[in-house]
């Protein structure tokens, strides 16, 4: 144990002593940290992020098919599926998306659903029951038109007249993931929007009282009423899944890239003793260390090196994913949607990523080491002598 | 065989290169023994095959052929790392070249051959300041190494060759870079060390170290065969 | 698939560990050859210093092993999302059978190079490298199981295919299913906590008598017993101890407990586990190479340490798997 930590402080000192080259490696092997941790960091954020959306969504979306386009259903449905046993509550939703021609942006366009609570999320005051010509808009709406509480939001409806809605709350920074774009107005207001037709809604949610049926029923609805789709909740979570896991994957095996020219670097520092190294490891060889005694040695170099450059490159990349919002990765996530949140993520990291983050730096990092070290480690103990 | 003889070398011979082109024989079965307490000089020109004899009795690297006893134990055979162990707590080093290792403070230099064996940081600095005490260093103790004198870094090295308490002290052509003040201090502290019993064998082809008194025994070495004068 | 980030870590990392591998596997076959710890060459010498080289990979093998089998189970655990059916790593690992295989020999290969390791510790501390051979020879049979670990990883991660609806935990270890799993299920507790508690008592008794007397057959029973308190306990895991620390008469999984919901405290028991079998196991090991080696002292020495790590890890693997029983209010009483 003493001759570990003895060992030790020497690796420390002698890390010091060639400033220069170790911090070279230490700022690679941390750049290329940070880089790798920051994509991991980020997508498994908007993964959770998705996660908890949607664990407060419907078990079941019923929707209908229409020349294989999601078409509009009829409300005569909900008596339909509402028969079916296992079935609780069955409700209508109405949205849709507009296209604003002068922001370039699409917003997501809700009509004001039966049962919203006053929530934190949400800045300003809650329209009454009969109320219309307000809205409650998301942030991103709110900054695109540059608009504020009690300011006036004009629309283009279906015939090309100006809709002006006064807006009566904005929704707050920290919900943008889920209602950046959103616009939400009152349903006479939605029906002028997009002229929606008479007993018809954008789809259905259907509430099932026991989870595991949830498969059957959707078999049920498909059986009784061919022309709809019905969609579970654990299928939108499988989808969303596979996305943001192949998204932080592909961003991965680019940088794959990266992590090889950082081992080619590694290897050739390593390799490259200088004249000094190789005589010091002489000179402890000549003093009576042992060819093991000078590979842990090397161990606690190479170990202090990881550790550091490690631990700094997830910090940094916290820091710049749940700070700085992924400032540099800005340009690749901008094609995502046009109103890009610029969001405060919600910091979720766990041991997983750190183990896969390991994985991918230190391990080919130590691996591109151990031969140049052996290598040193067995300089003949006689060498300083021969001169 | 007489029970003071620490080393007896046996017919020892190494080879580089076996079986090449270049293959050269520095040493050829060369034979001599080291009593307990004695200074002992292999003499001879650069290039005779006299360092690369001091590393193979002072186990730093295994001879081709011959015996080495060490102690009543043929190391001849042994694998390194058991060498090393016995060359750890056997013998102390002195080299042509101080090679101390720059940067480090005197103190460190000095307890490097201490590292790998473990002992407490107690015992360590207990025995390093002793060391530094007798060899008159301890005002330098936290200083680097380079910017000492060359008198005062011939003593860190002295003192690192003594720090593990060994048997034997090796030097390798020890006065060759000092001047000849420098040299007569060196001489007068190995003195004192023979003194206190310490047994000492000295590679030179320096007159003024083979001829001075405390010398018991002179081997001459000459394309690697040795003869005792 | 492929493009998970956990799945590329794993490739990258059994691919590394292969080559490296590769590399002594060569550097082995040339000990095999050659060595001769008598002779003075040029040749030995290298070989000698090479020897170095194979134990350094070999501690860093070792190391790689222990990442791999955790981000392993992590990475299957974390993909159940995209299983129907699947709810934690038990179900993912059906979506494609040879899921089984991969964990298992992961195992297999994290016992290997424990032991491995154990070997060359004795190696080491004597002076004529007696066991030189021995590990190169291991080197040669570990290359093609840790590859055959890597192409069927490979394999799996491939054939995953998210339209399959798989069985999970639920279901499988059920008593109700067929196959291993669930046999290991249906074994009542009643009887799997004797056997479990007839093993371990076993296991500290011979660990005991080999502690203190010099036999060569305490230190193989031992050595016996250690394993097959390995294996009972797994299964006893999967019987009966996970039940506890869920507070689920029906919930049987190996896997949950490795959880954050659970405290992370499968870590702790499946690494005492692990120690205590590759420490005991090192004891019988040694016994039987006693014979090749000149130092018995060494021996005696290396024996007593082994064995009495393998008592500790024991008893603390006991103190975490007994904890809950102890001191929950939940009983399998009546199951």
């Amino acid at each position: 144990m003493i001759k570990h930590l003895k060992i030790l402080e020497f690796a420390l000192s002698s890390l010091l002593r060639r400033k220069l080259k170790n911090l070279a490696i230490v700022s690679v092997f941390t750049t290329v940290t940070m880089v790798i941790a920051s994509i991991l960091f980020l997508t498994h954020s908007f993964k959770k992020e998705a996660l908890l959306i949607l664990q407060g969504s419907p078990e079941l979306i019923v929707q209908r098919i229409q020349a294989g386009r999601h078409a509009l259903i009829p409300l005569s449905y909900v008596d339909a599926i509402k028969g079916l046993p296992g079935v609780g509550d069955v409700r209508p939703r109405y949205w849709g998306y507009y296209y604003d021609p002068l922001t370039g942006a699409n917003f997501t366009v809700i009509a004001y659903p039966e049962g919203i609570r006053k929530t934190e999320i949400i800045e300003g005051s809650l329209p009454g029951a009969n109320e219309h010509g307000y809205c409650l808009i998301g942030s991103g709406v709110a900054d695109a038109r540059f608009l504020q509480i009690g300011d006036e939001l004009f629309l283009q409806d279906i015939k090309g007249r100006v809709l002006s809605l006064k807006v009566r709350g904005i929704f707050k920074k920290s919900s943008q993931i889920l209602t950046n774009d959103l616009v939400i107005i009152s349903r006479p207001d939605f029906d002028r929007l997009f002229g929606f037709p008479e007993g018809h809604a954008t789809d259905l949610t259907v509430q099932v009282y026991n989870p595991t049926e949830i498969q059957n029923i959707a078999g049920k609805v498909k059986k009784l009423l061919p022309d709809t789709r019905p969609i579970t909740r654990s299928e939108i979570l499988r989808t969303y899944d596979s996305l943001f896991n192949w998204r932080g994957g592909m961003l991965l095996a680019l940088f794959a890239s990266s992590v090889l020219a950082f081992v080619i670097l590694a290897w050739d520092k390593a390799t490259g003793l200088s004249a000094e190294e190789r005589q010091e490891i002489g000179i402890l060889k000549a003093i009576g260390w042992e060819t093991s005694d000078v590979l842990t040695l090397k161990f606690w170099e190479g170990a202090s090196i990881s550790l550091i450059s490690f631990l700094t490159g997830i910090i940094l990349a916290y820091i710049h994913v749940f700070y700085f919002s992924a400032v540099l990765f800005e340009p690749a996530l901008k094609g995502w949607s046009v109103l890009f949140p610029d969001f405060r993520l919600r910091p979720y990291v766990d041991l997983y990523q750190c183990f896969v983050l390991f994985m991918v730096t230190v391990v080919p990092y130590t691996a591109s080491t151990i031969i140049p070290s052996w290598k040193a480690a067995i300089t003949d103990p006689d060498s300083v002598m021969r001169g | 065989m007489n029970s003071d003889i620490l080393i007896s070398v046996q017919k020892v011979s190494k080879c580089f290169n076996r079986g090449r082109p270049n293959e050269i024989w520095p040493v050829r079965e060369a034979s001599l023994y080291v009593k307990k307490g004695e200074v002992v000089v292999l003499k001879g020109p650069s290039g005779s095959g006299k360092t690369t004899l001091l590393g193979l009795i002072g186990c730093m690297s295994r001879p081709t052929s011959g015996r080495i006893i060490l102690k009543g134990q043929d190391v001849a055979k042994l694998p390194e790392r058991f060498l090393t162990e016995i060359r750890r707590k056997t013998f102390g080093f002195i080299f042509q070249q101080f090679n101390l290792i720059k940067g480090i403070s005197v103190r460190e230099n000095i307890l490097l051959p201490l590292y790998p064996t473990g002992m407490s940081f107690g015992q360590m600095s207990e025995r390093v300041e002793e060391l530094m005490e007798t060899l008159s260093l301890s005002h330098r103790a936290g200083f680097p190494v380079e910017i000492l004198s060359g008198g005062e870094q011939q003593r860190v090295a002295i003192a690192r060759a003594l720090i593990n308490n060994p048997d034997i002290l090796m030097a390798d052509e020890p006065t060759a870079h000092l001047d000849s003040k420098l040299s007569m201090n060196l001489l007068e502290t190995l003195g004192l060390l023979k003194s206190r019993g310490m047994t000492i064998v000295i590679a030179t082809h320096d007159p003024l170290v083979f001829e001075t008194e405390m010398v018991d025994r002179v081997y001459e070495v000459r394309d690697g065969r040795v003869r005792e004068r | 698939m492929i493009f998970h980030p956990g799945i590329i870590a794993l490739f990258l990392g059994s691919a590394v560990v292969v080559l490296m591998l590769l590399y002594i596997s060569l550097l082995s076959v040339r000990v095999l050859r050659y060595w001769d710890i008598r002779s003075s060459s040029e040749l030995q010498l290298s070989l000698e210093r090479k020897t170095y080289l194979t134990s350094t990979i070999m501690n860093y093998i070792l190391g790689y092993q222990i990442v791999s089998a955790l981000l392993f189970i992590y990475t299957v655990d974390s993909l159940h999302t995209e299983f129907v059916g699947a709810m934690c790593a038990t179900g993912v690992l059906n979506a494609n059978p040879v899921g089984w295989y991969v964990l298992y020999l992961k195992v297999l290969n994290l016992l290997l190079s424990g032991l491995w390791i154990g070997i060359n510790i004795l190696d080491q501390r004597s002076p004529e490298y007696p066991l030189t051979r021995l590990k190169s020879a291991l080197v040669l049979i570990l290359l093609p199981l840790i590859a055959a670990e890597g192409y069927l990883e490979v394999r799996y991660f491939l054939g995953l295919d998210p339209a399959v609806i798989t069985s999970c935990c639920g279901s499988m270890f059920s008593a109700q299913g067929k196959g291993l799993a669930s046999s290991l299920t249906a074994i009542p507790v009643k009887k799997a906590e004797a056997g479990f508690a007839l093993v371990w008592t076993l296991f500290f008794i011979s660990g005991t008598l080999s502690l203190k007397y010099k036999v060569s057959s305490f230190k193989y029973v031992f050595s016996i017993i250690s394993v097959l308190a390995f294996v009972v306990s797994l299964a006893s895991v999967v019987s009966f101890i996970s039940l506890y620390f869920y507070e689920l008469p029906t919930h049987h999984c190996p896997f949950d407990i490795l959880q954050a919901d659970f405290n992370y405290v499968g870590y702790p028991l499946y690494i005492s586990l692990f120690l205590c079998t590759i420490t005991s196991m090192l004891t019988g090991i040694y016994e039987a190479l006693r014979r090749k080696v000149e130092r018995k002292d060494v021996v005696d020495r290396l024996q007593r340490k082994t064995t009495l790590s393998g008592l500790v890890f024991g008893l603390l693997f006991l103190i975490i798997s007994l904890w809950p029983m102890v001191f929950s209010s939940f009983t399998l009483q009546g199951y």
